[in-house]
């Protein structure tokens, strides 16, 4: 092995798992996964002479993994499942806007990954990728930003939103997944600093 | 993002039924209710966001929801790359040679203008002989000095040009120099071999490159074997990492191992040089320089 190789690996190999995860959530088989991973190393070792700053080597992986995926994904129906955004939308405004707490936690405690990849499949693309790369791989706003090519502001109302379409999921979903008997409509009490809705 | 504070706040003149103006700034609010769970804002914001909070249980509960959630796909499992994966991985990237490019310097624009050796010339010939000079030197000289270096991964015609290039000089000559009225009939653009200080023209024949007719020329240059490939317009004005240089009035250069490239703009064609030589040299080779 040369040196620019043990330092490609050196640099890539580290990254393997979260790639992995990230692809795996986009693909329809494990098998897929792996061989989009392996694409995104060899087109990274193609065009390691771009990497400028090793220090941002792990979204520079990311920003190839997602072209590579987008490559896999026209061939895939991996997305079809999904739901009215405004029913969604709907969903969450009960579980916020109503007379009733927050109980969602309570929910989402009891939600399996299965069931979370689920709900990020049923809605659009561009919200859960912002979601997921913030919550599960762990960049920050900037690092979304610089991978998916967008505007910071954008990634900041893409998170918004998904998470709000991805609550809205778990809730019109809850009975379907055995998640029924947990009652989000309970009666509020009141909050110590004002219950109601009063925007200043 | 940027520090720039944002207001949501209720205007002072604002009538206590307006229901409107509030509801456009709740909407405002809940693109930033994410960001503001995450510590993604600035802290003027932070205390704007805190403040309105204080009296808003719908955006409490909103902000409950984004932690909830995040904290929740924090949890999600990783992934484990299998050993005969990482094997793959690692067999490949060895069994790919790496792809890098050089910047190639400025061969005549970066010299001072009293080492060009146009002015040499002049100043020994004279401006008639200079002139000459320059016409005669028309088809060898660089349309322009300046070099963009591309990423072979980013250049297709380049790779098959390479791959092309390996697998002639592991053989023998596919042709001979009085060849090449033949190899005119077989492409439909001109081929006109590259004259100059010590270059001859050794071979010439036609291939293609993944499908497309090309001619190839072999020139001996100071013992060196460089093959020059030329391809009519569409195929070397296809890909944007070639045609931007070329638009902007720059030859292409590019490595791959220990092979160098060379591309520009023909007469209805485009030419890549190829060799085990630097751009540099096939720089001075396109603009008759005798050193490599």
């Amino acid at each position: 092995m040369d040196d620019q190789q043990a330092r490609f690996q050196a640099l890539v190999i580290p990254h393997l798992d979260r790639l992995l995860r990230f692809a795996q959530r986009r693909t329809a088989s494990a098998v897929d996964a792996e061989d989009a991973v392996q694409d995104t190393c060899v087109k990274a070792w193609l065009s390691f002479a771009d990497l400028r700053d090793a220090a941002k080597v792990r979204p520079w992986l990311y920003r190839i993994l997602r072209s590579v995926l987008s490559d896999v994904s026209e061939k895939s129906d991996r997305r079809r499942q999904l739901v009215d955004i405004t029913r969604l939308e709907q969903a969450h405004e009960e579980l916020i806007g109503g007379d009733t707490d927050v109980v969602f936690s309570e929910v989402a405690a009891r939600l399996d990954s299965e069931m979370l990849v689920r709900a990020l499949e049923m809605i659009p693309e561009d919200f859960a990728t912002a979601v997921e790369l913030h919550d599960i791989d762990g960049f920050k706003y900037h690092e979304i930003a610089e991978i998916a090519g967008i505007p910071i502001g954008t990634v900041m109302s893409r998170i918004s939103r998904g998470r709000r379409l991805l609550a809205g999921t778990i809730v019109a979903n809850r009975r379907a997944w055995g998640l029924g008997a947990i009652d989000i409509t309970r009666p509020a009490a009141r909050s110590r600093q004002g219950g109601d809705r009063t925007p200043s | 993002m940027s520090d720039a504070p944002l207001n949501f706040r209720a205007p002072p003149h604002e009538r206590p039924g307006d229901d409107d103006a509030r509801e456009a700034r709740h909407q405002v609010l809940a693109t930033l209710l994410g960001a503001y769970a995450d510590g993604e804002l600035p802290a003027e914001t932070v205390a704007q966001i805190d403040a309105h909070l204080l009296g808003c249980v719908h955006c409490r509960r909103e902000v409950a929801l984004h932690s909830t959630l995040r904290e929740r796909l924090q949890r999600e499992p990783m992934a484990t790359a299998s050993a005969v994966l990482r094997d793959r991985i690692a067999a490949q990237i060895a069994a790919t040679p790496l792809v890098h490019t050089e910047p190639v310097p400025v061969a005549a624009s970066t010299q001072p203008w009293w080492q060009s050796r146009v002015v040499r010339l002049a100043a020994v010939l004279g401006v008639a002989l200079l002139t000459a000079t320059v016409v005669m030197r028309e088809r060898s000289a660089p349309s322009s000095a300046r070099t963009a270096a591309v990423s072979l991964s980013a250049a297709p015609l380049l790779q098959h040009v390479v791959q092309d290039y390996r697998n002639v000089i592991a053989r023998d000559l596919p042709g001979r120099a009085r060849d090449l009225d033949a190899v005119r009939g077989a492409v439909p653009f001109p081929v006109q071999p590259l004259h100059g200080d010590g270059v001859r023209l050794l071979a010439a024949w036609s291939t293609d490159l993944n499908g497309e007719p090309a001619a190839v020329l072999a020139y001996r240059w100071h013992d060196q074997l460089v093959l020059e490939y030329l391809v009519a317009e569409p195929v070397f004005f296809r890909h944007p990492s070639v045609r931007a240089p070329i638009a902007a009035g720059e030859a292409v250069s590019a490595v791959s191992g220990v092979q160098g490239m060379l591309a520009w703009a023909a007469p209805e064609s485009g030419a890549i040089l190829v060799g085990d030589v630097s751009p540099r040299a096939l720089l001075a080779l396109r603009a008759g320089e005798t050193g490599h």
